[in-house]
């Protein structure tokens, strides 16, 4: 798909929202600047989180509780832009998060982080690839 | 009334003593093992690397402070509580508490945003924080300098920007800025906050990290982007002012480092220089813009500039100057270089301004706190 805009980007992010469940994994790759916490600040703003949600790279991890959902308590967006080597990750207990389905994680860099031969698996993956300034083109698969 | 400070919520590891008598506050001693040179080998912070090397440092450091083994010439411990690196945060709140406990003395859980407001209390205080490095000296927190080959030397000249020293005046004005944060706050009173604005995605010092990995410089961004954009045009490239005329005082950096990577990669041959001069001066203007705005709009009597990207001499130089030229009734305060960037003194100052009306903590109780806002 491709988006023009911010808003656009956005509005991708609202209708992707309606179909996550608790438990998913989403992997969001794409270059800095390709849009990919933006996608995250629509998705929160789709769930109904109403505060600020910024970029997660300097804290690593950020909760953010989820009211009224059927399926999901929180969404924990992550950000391995920092990670040199994938055994960094360990040191999060993901995968102890992870046994909670109520929870969703929305992962921005997870090739920084994540090996082939970790058991985590994303239920998700979007692309993002920047065309020029303002045009991005995302796959959602 | 004296304080221990312990920090430990990112990649420095820092204590200090400070203590209040009539003549103001005093810095006896502050101690700080960076992580930096380590973190530059990965290009930012890794947390189960700075939590490793707290454990390491932390102990060491401790012996290194001189304090008897009962803690009796210490009123009350601080810590920062958060925010921070969870893994990295709970090395010093456990040592707080233990130390709490076991020497009986009441505990402050500070915020480490107030702390960096508080560091400006610091200034120019009748200091003799001298941070010896033996390095002859034995045990583990030598080995850890030693390797880091970075150790903290506060420096004891006072900011020329602030010659009198005089401490901010309420309301004051806040603008924090740093890796993770960039906030505007109103502080009415001691501990007494009001947020005005903040960045709506990246922090400011988030962007100069990523704009210095974007043009092939080191880390940490800022120091390595304000070197090279001395050798540059500021203004040989236009870049986006986000948010300029939103009329809040909220701030977005994502846009203009997108902004620095599309210019890059259309302009493969762009001098280095200029495109760094370039975009630390657009930040510096959005920075600076936006809390003269807010100085007109809420009419403080002074203003307080802090956190890591303080140091930034380009943004002090601006905000400071026009400052002066638009309100010269408002004065302006930064942190002493030495005390900019993460550090124990300003956690145990904020931690005496909180001890002072017994805000204590149960030192039994007592988390890390990752999340933890100001207000």
């Amino acid at each position: 798909m491709i988006s023009n805009s911010l808003e656009q980007t956005k509005k991708l992010a609202h209708d992707f929202a309606a179909t996550l469940r608790g438990g998913d994994v989403v992997f969001l790759e794409g270059d800095l600047g390709a849009g990919k916490t933006s996608f995250v600040q629509g998705v929160l703003e789709a769930l109904g989180y109403t505060e600020p949600v910024r970029s997660p790279t300097f804290s690593i991890l950020n909760t953010y509780p989820i009211a009224n959902h059927p399926t999901m308590a929180r969404v924990i967006h992550l950000d391995f832009y920092r990670f040199e080597t994938p055994k960094e990750v360990q040191s999060l207990g993901l995968e102890e998060m992870m046994q909670d389905t109520k929870n969703i994680f929305l992962i921005e860099w997870p090739e920084k982080g994540i090996e082939s031969a970790s058991p985590i698996r994303y239920t998700k993956r979007i692309q993002f690839r920047t065309m020029d300034e303002q045009t991005r083109d995302i796959t959602i698969s | 009334m004296r304080i221990l400070g312990i920090e430990s919520s990112c990649d420095e590891t820092a204590m200090a003593l400070v203590s209040e008598n009539e003549g103001g506050i005093v810095i006896e001693k502050s101690l700080v093992a960076s992580q930096i040179d380590l973190h530059k080998i990965y290009g930012g912070v890794v947390p189960e690397v700075a939590a490793r090397e707290h454990v390491s440092a932390i102990f060491p450091m401790l012996l290194e402070m001189g304090i008897s083994r009962d803690g009796h010439e210490i009123d009350a411990i601080a810590v920062t509580a958060g925010p921070g690196l969870v893994a990295a945060l709970r090395i010093g709140v456990e040592l707080a508490k233990t130390l709490a406990w076991m020497w009986n003395k009441p505990l402050v859980a500070a915020n480490h945003l107030e702390g960096h407001v508080y560091s400006v209390w610091g200034q120019g205080s009748k200091s003799e924080r001298v941070m010896e490095c033996k390095s002859e000296g034995k045990g583990k927190f030598f080995d850890f300098i030693n390797k880091q080959k970075k150790v903290f030397l506060p420096s004891l000249n006072h900011s020329i920007t602030q010659p009198l020293c005089l401490p901010p005046q309420f309301p004051a004005l806040c603008l924090l800025v740093s890796g993770g944060h960039t906030e505007l706050f109103l502080m009415r009173d001691h501990g007494q906050y009001e947020l005005i604005g903040m960045t709506r995605d990246d922090a400011a010092g988030e962007a100069f990290d990523k704009v210095a990995k974007l043009l092939g410089l080191g880390y940490p961004g800022g120091p390595a982007i304000s070197k090279i954009a001395l050798e540059g045009n500021p203004n040989a490239i236009a870049f986006p002012r986000p948010m300029i005329e939103s009329g809040d005082s909220d701030f977005s950096f994502s846009g203009l480092k997108t902004a620095v990577r599309v210019y890059l990669e259309a302009h493969p041959e762009a001098s280095v220089a200029d495109v760094a001069a370039s975009f630390q001066q657009a930040v510096v203007e959005i920075l600076t813009i936006k809390t003269l705005a807010a100085v007109n709009q809420f009419s403080p009597k002074s203003v307080i500039l802090s956190g890591g990207v303080s140091a930034n001499r380009a943004l002090r130089d601006l905000l400071s100057s026009e400052l002066t030229k638009q309100f010269p009734d408002v004065t302006f305060h930064a942190p002493d270089l030495s005390l900019s960037g993460d550090n124990a003194a300003m956690i145990a100052i904020a931690g005496l301004f909180r001890a002072k009306q017994k805000d204590f903590t149960d030192p039994l109780s007592l988390e890390a706190q990752p999340n933890l806002r100001l207000v």
